[in-house]
């Protein structure tokens, strides 16, 4: 690797826009780690509910919980490839 | 106690005089048909207000001259001062005049009563006016009875002269007639005292008939036939012109302080003109004998020269008061200030913070959330809910129960002032704060607030659309509008409450706020969905007339806005303190269309 690249990395690990990138992707993946174990929780808890209502309003959280997770993946892939395309 | 016995009084009066003398009732018989003469041609005017009037209005009152000009023109032609006056009034508090030019307009129109007595003494009292006024009225009637506005109060104005005319002709048939069998003459009163007494004489009539005009013909048809004596005549004529200030006075009251400024105005003017003209009338009747010789009047032709006597003291009345103008404009804003609405001014925000972007950023994010808290309340009270029961802290389904009563306010006055206020307040230091240092990330948070606000205010103002066929709900006896109406209270009521719940949230915890209002998100949705495909049942079922139903469909769209409008401002403003998390949530919580998505999957097994 040459001099000239070296010091393009490091000036872009200095940069404070790529500081601010990884800031959110990491906060993006607490979310999304928040999520997940809440998608458990609530699969652990319909497994032992019987109640129908309380079944009912379990299933929607979960199709919520669901959807949160697929547009938090998608943003994060997006982040993801936007970092990698960075000259 | 007086004010509920004066109309029997009147009654009772006015009968014993009928039945007393035929005359008198042919002279009241045409005060009232010029009474009515003149509302039907104030009638007529008002129908060619809203556009020509005020363009005319606004070109011819640009300055003290101008505006006085305008005032004699227009009496002169409206024969009515008093109409002029209360137009002027409504013009001066509608904003489009100036203080000085409404008064220029006043003094003016005092001059342009003139042209009304000389109307009368030099034309009115010679000519059966009973014979034009035949056909003005039929005319008139004709052109009133038309569709299109302009003919419409054509029709007034015609019909309203032809009433005025065969007023004075009804006045002048009672006072020749009456003039053959008494002589009113007789009670003529001389010296400083008769000129108060009858002075007083023409207040009470004007007052009474609420006309300047119709006291002066009045005066001027007793004068012709010699019923009183020239000196009283003149007095009266001086009363009449401070008693036609009560129709001002009146149209003042229902106005603002610049009506009222004007109102006294007028009755300082009028008040002064009088105390000059009764203090000089021995030597004014000198003057208007010399005018009148000038201008060929006759010496036994007192009609005609009260005409001169009335316009000679309302010109000396302008002389003296035009150089005082300035004083008692001045003299009026002092005695009479504005009051300034009481609006909503920031807590959280001034100038020195605009400096220091993070602590600027900081106080906006307070004053929004103060704006927000404020909204709570406008919201709940156009919702007619007890502020008491909704910060009871129960669920919303108590909430809702326990407010059948309607609260009756003026939401709109308090969006103004309180939304509205606070909200430019925060907008305007956003923008100096932002122009001049805030950059980047708070730049983007300042924004992010600015936007929150916003969705506050559309929030009131959903409420404010939804209260009108709310409250006529509310008042009805129809159980089904009742119910859904309180469906849509509820719904507004619970997402207060969840976003009130989020609030306390501590920070850490793993359900992060902008998540967890999602589940709300999607039971607003539903329940939406549930109540408007509940309405073609109903109005199938008879349950709920169309014209109904159709509000209730706009108020159903206006509840859904003001739901997701809240949650908006709630998840910016209550949501992580940290901003880069407060990103992240908000980067994955569901918007209309996700929630919608997810609503439209069938149920069993969730998205893997």
């Amino acid at each position: 690797m040459s001099v000239k690249s070296l010091l393009e990395k490091l000036n872009i690990l200095l940069s404070e826009e790529h500081r601010e990138q990884l800031a959110k992707y990491k906060s993006l993946k607490k979310v999304l780690r928040a999520l997940r174990r809440e998608k458990a929780a609530l699969k652990e808890s319909l497994a032992t509910t019987e109640d129908e209502a309380a079944r009912k309003d379990i299933e929607s959280r979960l199709k919520i919980v669901s959807a949160q997770r697929k547009k938090g993946l998608n943003v994060l892939k997006k982040l993801k490839s936007e970092r990698n395309n960075k000259p | 106690m007086f004010r509920r016995l004066l109309l029997p009084i009147i009654f009772l009066t006015l009968g014993y005089g009928f039945w007393l003398s035929e005359e008198f009732k042919t002279i009241a018989a045409g005060v009232a048909v010029f009474l009515f003469g003149m509302i039907s041609l104030e009638e007529g005017f008002k129908t060619f207000t809203g556009g020509t009037l005020e363009k005319i209005l606004r070109k011819s009152t640009s300055n003290t001259p101008k505006s006085m000009l305008f005032g004699v023109v227009t009496t002169s032609i409206m024969q009515s001062s008093s109409l002029v006056s209360v137009i002027t009034i409504s013009f001066l508090s509608a904003g489009l005049l100036e203080l000085t030019s409404a008064i220029g307009i006043i003094f003016g129109a005092n001059l342009g009563t003139t042209t009304g007595a000389w109307l009368v003494a030099g034309f009115g009292l010679k000519v059966n006016l009973s014979a034009y006024a035949m056909p003005m009225l039929v005319f008139g009637v004709i052109l009133m009875f038309q569709q299109a506005r302009h003919l419409k109060g054509s029709g007034y104005v015609l019909a309203g002269l032809g009433f005025l005319f065969l007023g004075i002709h009804y006045m002048k048939e009672g006072f020749d007639t009456f003039g053959q069998g008494i002589n009113l003459a007789e009670y003529a009163m001389t010296g400083y005292g008769g000129v108060f007494a009858f002075a007083g004489i023409g207040i009470l009539a004007t007052v009474v008939m609420q006309s300047s005009h119709a006291t002066l013909v009045l005066t001027l048809t007793a004068l012709a036939a010699q019923q009183i004596s020239y000196e009283n005549a003149l007095a009266i004529a001086i009363g009449s012109n401070i008693g036609t200030t009560i129709t001002a006075i009146i149209g003042a009251l229902g106005s603002g302080v610049n009506g009222r400024r004007l109102a006294v105005a007028h009755l300082v003017f009028n008040l002064s003109t009088g105390l000059i003209a009764i203090l000089g009338i021995f030597q004014l009747i000198i003057v208007v004998s010399w005018i009148s010789s000038r201008l060929g009047i006759t010496a036994d032709n007192y009609t005609l020269q009260l005409a001169v006597f009335h316009s000679l003291f309302n010109i000396i009345g302008i002389i003296v008061m035009l150089p005082l103008m300035g004083l008692l404009v001045k003299l009026l804003e002092k005695l009479m200030p504005i009051e300034e609405p009481e609006i909503e001014r920031p807590m959280y925000l001034n100038e020195s913070l605009e400096e220091v972007p993070d602590a600027a950023t900081e106080a906006v994010r307070n004053e929004t959330i103060r704006l927000y808290d404020i909204a709570v309340d406008v919201i709940t009270n156009g919702l007619s809910i007890q502020r008491e029961v909704f910060q009871s802290g129960k669920k919303a389904r108590y909430v809702i129960r326990k407010s059948k009563e309607v609260i009756d306010n003026d939401i709109e006055d308090l969006y103004e002032r309180k939304i509205k206020a606070l909200y430019g307040a925060i907008v305007e230091f956003i923008i100096h704060t932002r122009g001049g240092y805030a950059k980047g990330a708070l730049k983007e948070e300042l924004n992010a607030l600015r936007g929150a606000g916003q969705h506050v205010v559309e929030a009131v103002k959903g409420v404010k659309h939804l209260r009108k066929n709310l409250l006529r709900a509310l008042k009805s006896d129809n159980v089904y509008l009742i119910k859904e109406y309180n469906k849509l209270r509820f719904l507004i009521v619970r997402v207060l409450r969840e976003i009130e719940a989020s609030r306390g949230t501590p920070e850490g915890d793993t359900q992060v706020i902008p998540l967890q209002l999602d589940p709300l998100k999607l039971e607003i949705e539903e329940k939406i969905n549930t109540i408007s495909s509940g309405l073609d049942r109903s109005i199938r079922k008879n349950l709920v007339n169309v014209r109904s139903a159709t509000s209730l469909m706009n108020d159903i769209s206006y509840c859904k806005d003001t739901c997701w409008d809240l949650i908006e401002a709630g998840l910016v403003l209550f949501s992580s303190s940290d901003r880069v998390d407060q990103n992240a949530e908000q980067s994955v919580a569901l918007d209309e269309h996700e929630i919608a998505a997810i609503i439209e999957t069938p149920h069993g097994e969730p998205q893997p």
